[in-house]
């Protein structure tokens, strides 16, 4: 503006300015004198209008300093700061000619309370989620025992990955690891997080999924507190693995995920079995088998001798009675035996033939015969007459 | 995939015919039936376990993003 201050003009009423013209001067005068700078105060007031942009006061004890903060601006800011938040605020002082306004064009907003407006975020998003029932436990699911395609949304070129293929590689090379490259912080990282839990639903055949990424500040981290992405999470087919940072930060992903892993390379240990305790495993199993076979054989054998037991002593008995049998027949026989007759001092004629001598005719004077004594035999003749 | 049986379908499979096999009242012929299906699988799932390579994929890109 190229009005110069000329008191002696102004001074009547013929050289009366128009308001544009005042407000108009005051606003160069302001901006002029007063380069963008820090503010702090209290927020009040706040309105946030359809348009996005965000109207509010900033105040302390004494005065009160009207702001505004366009959506284009404020787009990078996680909440809008709640009323009495103690805040800095980076911006232009200017006059708002249409209303005769002074007041501050926010550039940058900072809370220096704990935690600051990504609190603020942070826990209205989650009580949004809380509210759906996302975050209840009950909601959690099982991950997989011997997962065979695990899924992994992440930055393709970061330490996250490489730790993750790393670790499952070395326990559980069994796996296929199916790839779903996202930008991970910044401008459309919602936007493809989201995406890549889209493309799952449709791939089929998947036993989990890991998301995440390494640490790095609360900014870089904030596409995982997306109230957008943790819905996807939560709508994913199979359980999901959230790895988002270190131990400490914990994001609405990490809510909503059926486990939460303090790393990537936790994330994926979570996801696979330690292929040398599988091999123990089997080890045990394999004597459980042949234990099994063994004392399965072992009762059929002994069921064998238990019979074959019976069936010997039946055996037994019944030979002992025909022995028994056999010694009295054998007795009896004995007591018949002409041997026996002998013994007691007869004996027994036959001639030549064998033909046995009853008779004192059958002894002609000379004949020669044989005398059967109880130890043998005797030649003997009749004397000739 | 499909048609071959997982690692946790072989697995539990093993785990079935164990336990059946520890029952008392079970068949011989059974049993040896039983042993021997378990023992292939053993077998399989070993030799599965110790060729492994890990496969790495990227999932083909089939959208096209909007930016």
């Amino acid at each position: 503006m190229g009005v110069e201050l000329d008191l002696f003009a102004a001074a009547s009423a013929e050289g009366a300015w128009t308001v544009a013209e005042v407000t108009r001067r005051a606003r160069a005068v302001v901006e002029g004198g007063m380069p963008p700078l820090w503010v702090r105060g209290e927020v009040s007031g706040m309105k946030v209008w359809h348009s996005g942009h965000w109207y509010f006061a900033l105040r302390d004890g004494t005065a009160q300093l009207r702001c505004v903060m366009f959506a284009k601006d404020n787009r990078r800011i996680p909440a809008a700061p709640a009323e009495g938040m103690k805040v800095f605020a980076f911006g232009r002082p200017t006059v708002w000619e249409d209303k005769g306004e002074f007041r501050l064009t926010v550039l940058e907003l900072l809370s220096t309370e704990a935690g600051g407006l990504w609190q603020v975020a942070f826990e209205k998003a989650k009580s949004a989620l809380a509210r759906d029932g996302l975050l209840s436990p009950d909601r959690k699911r099982a991950l997989p025992s011997y997962a065979q395609r695990i899924a992994v949304i992440t930055s393709p070129d970061a330490a996250a990955l490489r730790d993750i293929v790393a670790v499952v590689t070395r326990r559980w090379p069994l796996a296929e690891l199916v790839l779903l490259p996202t930008r991970v912080q910044g401008e459309g990282a919602v936007a493809e997080l989201c995406a890549a839990f889209t493309r799952l639903g449709r791939m089929g055949d998947l036993d989990v999924v890991i998301v995440g990424r390494g640490g790095g500040s609360k900014e870089d981290l904030w596409a995982f507190n997306s109230v957008l992405v943790a819905r996807a999470v939560a709508a994913a087919p199979v359980p999901v693995i959230s790895a988002v940072g270190h131990e400490t930060d914990i994001t609405l992903c990490d809510l909503v995920a059926d486990f939460r892993a303090s790393t990537p390379s936790a994330a994926a240990a979570a996801a696979t079995p330690n292929r040398d305790e599988v091999l123990d495993d089997l080890a045990h199993l394999g004597a459980r088998l042949s234990r099994g076979l063994v004392s399965r054989v072992d009762r059929a054998s002994e069921r064998i001798g238990r019979t074959g037991d019976r069936l010997s002593s039946v055996m037994a008995r019944r030979l002992e009675r025909h022995r028994h049998q056999l010694a009295t027949a054998s007795g009896r026989l004995d007591a018949l035996s002409p041997l026996k007759i002998l013994e007691r001092g007869y004996s027994l004629a036959r001639d030549a033939r064998g033909q046995v001598l009853r008779r004192m005719v059958q002894f002609p004077p000379g004949l020669a015969f044989r005398l059967r004594v109880s130890d043998g035999e005797v030649s003997a003749r009749v004397p000739e007459s | 995939m499909g048609n071959s049986p997982t690692f946790a379908q072989q697995i539990e499979r093993l785990e079935d015919i164990v336990r059946r096999l520890e029952s008392p009242d079970l068949d011989l012929d059974e049993a040896l039936k039983l042993f021997e299906e378990g023992v292939e699988g053993l077998r399989v799932m070993r030799e599965r376990l110790t060729n492994a390579e890990a496969k790495v994929n990227e999932a083909l890109k089939t959208e096209n993003l909007d930016e």
